[in-house]
């Protein structure tokens, strides 16, 4: 009888310690997460909460995050090239082509991205990455502050905002772009505008390096006046600081185009095709519009009335035409250091 | 004994092998657009010695050393009297003060001298924010609770018999001061003025917001290399060149400082 106990006991032991292990390796391949290395946050808590969870409910792969500024993030991608500690990247455009240029980026299998096919042309930005939402750079004011109206770039120039105007000093491309426009030129002639953009200098009474430095700047009205993001200026708006988005009548916006990339490298890249299938839905769209506060990159994705026509929200290919300009991704990337260098040497510099 | 020192030596060594790569970095050519680097070059070097960037470390050594200076004066009286008053309400209530500013972090207190600073709680007759003078005074105001305490722990090791024994003698209290009570807080004076020298060279929140871009120290500007601009071997080249310059200026002062004590 004790023997039998005895074989009892060892074979339970030794069936334990094989269906455990096998059920340990089900249960963490079943729950193997989807990395998603994306901004801190309003973005990335809008991605959780309007794709992120839905994602999960559908296909039973739960998603964690990895947040970060642009640059953080790209270095932290650079040191764990071949190995990606996240399976799918948002970053912006241009900065999106660094990623490219160290091969960080597994080409995109656009069979698996169906909703592809509702984009604006605009959004298809390489075969390595594709837009998630768009938006534009542009005036922004506080009427209360700035007495007469701003509805062109060119009124920047008025001698009347002397020390009222606050421009980003990481990326000037705007308006360096605008100023090159203006004289005729664009971003791969810039050099035409800097002539003009020496004389906006006294104008300009700070620079912001982040987005909640330009928000602090508008809210204090330290910079009533500035080359702002819409994604902020409506959210200031929210906020109750009423600002007013102008839609320049002489010059279009300069556009951004947040975008979406599968690392190279990555184990999970048909969960990651999968999820970009997702954002690029025009339901998914619908939603991120109305919370972000940023265009869809699907033409079909519905708009809110109040968003409707807004400077950065594009719904018509023929509105992603006419509204913005839309930089060439590879120039930017290519010449922002020489840009910087010369807007601080030139504007920046007292 | 000797195995004590293996973390020590363990500390050192991963420093020497970041400060490696900092030096390798910065002698590899930048490509414009990508984040794939060049051949061995000097041109990284070349880059950063130009008018412009020397202009940034002019700003920061200036800085750097009117911030020292005018902690110094701001502090020592404030140091004096946490030492030497005579109520012990006074001296507690005076630590709490000094420490207080330990307590919320830096960006935090850089956050609220832009709301002061700037127009919108009183109208200064010069402008303060986005402004040299802006950052001089959050640097300032930075650097005060280190100094204070650093003076404070001299100027209690001076003996007050000796000021009593001058004052006997017929000095007026000033001359007590300048004779006695300033001589010996010296070795304060002196590891307060290079700490806080120190640190101001490599200031980096406090110019960055309260400068609004305009006011740029060493830190910014490799800060806008790296990450605006995506030049990471110009960064790793200024900052190589900002590391030397620390070094000695520092090393300088340091000789001065013992060449003082040696008195």
């Amino acid at each position: 009888m004790r023997s039998w106990m005895r074989f009892g006991i060892r074979f339970g032991i030794v069936i334990a310690m094989l269906v455990v292990p096998l059920a340990g390796a089900t249960g963490v391949q079943a729950a193997d997460p989807l990395v998603v290395s994306i901004w801190g946050g309003n973005w990335k808590d809008t991605v959780e909460r309007i794709v992120a969870k839905p994602f999960t409910a559908k296909t039973g792969i739960p998603v964690e995050f990895e947040v970060g500024g642009t640059i953080d993030r790209l270095a932290k991608a650079r040191v764990a090239k071949g190995n990606p500690l996240v399976d799918l990247n948002f970053t912006t455009s241009h900065v999106a082509r660094l990623y490219i240029s160290d091969g960080l980026y597994a080409p995109l299998d656009m069979a698996k991205l169906p909703n592809a096919k509702e984009l604006a042309r605009e959004a298809l930005r390489s075969e390595y990455h594709i837009g998630s939402w768009a938006y534009v750079y542009t005036v922004v004011y506080r009427p209360d502050l700035v007495k007469e109206d701003i509805t062109r770039w060119s009124d920047l120039w008025k001698p009347s905002l002397k020390g009222k105007i606050a421009l980003p000093d990481f990326d000037p491309s705007h308006i360096i772009t605008i100023a090159a426009l203006m004289e005729g030129g664009n971003e791969l002639t810039w050099e035409k505008g800097q002539e003009r953009l020496r004389q906006l200098k006294p104008s300009i009474v700070a620079f912001y390096s982040t987005d909640a430095q330009s928000q602090d700047l508008m809210k204090t009205g330290q910079a009533p006046v500035q080359v702002m993001l819409t994604v902020n200026a409506y959210h200031l708006q929210e906020q109750g600081i009423a600002v007013k988005v102008v839609q320049p009548a002489d010059y279009p916006g300069i556009v951004g185009i947040d975008t979406m990339a599968v690392m190279a490298g990555t184990k999970r890249a048909d969960a990651a095709h999968q999820f970009i299938n997702m954002v690029l839905s025009k339901e998914i769209q619908s939603q991120l519009v109305e919370s972000l506060r940023a265009g869809p990159v699907n033409v079909g994705a519905a708009v809110p009335a109040k968003l409707k026509g807004q400077p950065g929200i594009f719904t018509t290919p023929a509105e992603w035409k006419e509204r913005g300009y839309i930089m060439n991704d590879e120039a930017r990337a290519k010449t922002l250091p020489a840009w910087r260098e010369w807007f601080t040497a030139n504007i920046v510099k007292k | 004994m000797r195995l004590l020192l293996a973390p020590a030596l363990g500390v050192l060594a991963i420093f020497a092998v970041a400060l490696g790569a900092l030096f390798q970095y910065s002698v590899v050519a930048f490509i414009p657009g990508s984040l794939q680097t060049g051949g061995l070059t000097l041109a990284n070097f070349r880059s950063v010695i130009s008018s412009q960037y020397l202009g940034y470390v002019w700003d920061t050594v200036v800085l750097s050393l009117a911030t020292t200076a005018l902690t110094l004066v701001a502090s020592y009286p404030v140091a004096y009297a946490l030492a030497r008053a005579p109520s012990r309400m006074v001296r507690s209530w005076l630590l709490v003060l000094t420490l207080a500013p330990f307590f919320t972090g830096a960006i935090v207190r850089t956050y609220a001298w832009i709301l002061v600073l700037g127009n919108t709680v009183v109208t200064w007759p010069v402008p303060l924010l986005f402004t040299e003078r802006g950052v001089l005074i959050g640097l300032v105001h930075f650097s005060m609770p280190t100094m204070i305490l650093l003076l404070a722990a001299a100027i209690s090791h001076v003996d007050p018999a000796l000021e009593r024994a001058a004052a006997s003698l017929g000095a007026r209290p000033a001359r007590v001061f300048r004779r006695v009570t300033l001589p010996l807080s010296m070795p304060g004076i002196i590891s307060g003025s290079l700490v806080v020298f120190a640190w101001t060279l490599s200031a980096f929140p406090t110019p960055e917001l309260l400068g609004g871009g305009r006011v740029k120290m060493i830190a910014n500007a490799v800060k806008d290399l790296a990450l605006d601009s995506f030049n990471w071997p110009g960064a790793a080249a200024f900052a190589v060149v900002a590391l030397a310059l620390t070094l000695v200026l520092m090393g300088g002062l340091g000789r001065l400082a013992a060449g003082h004590e040696a008195e």
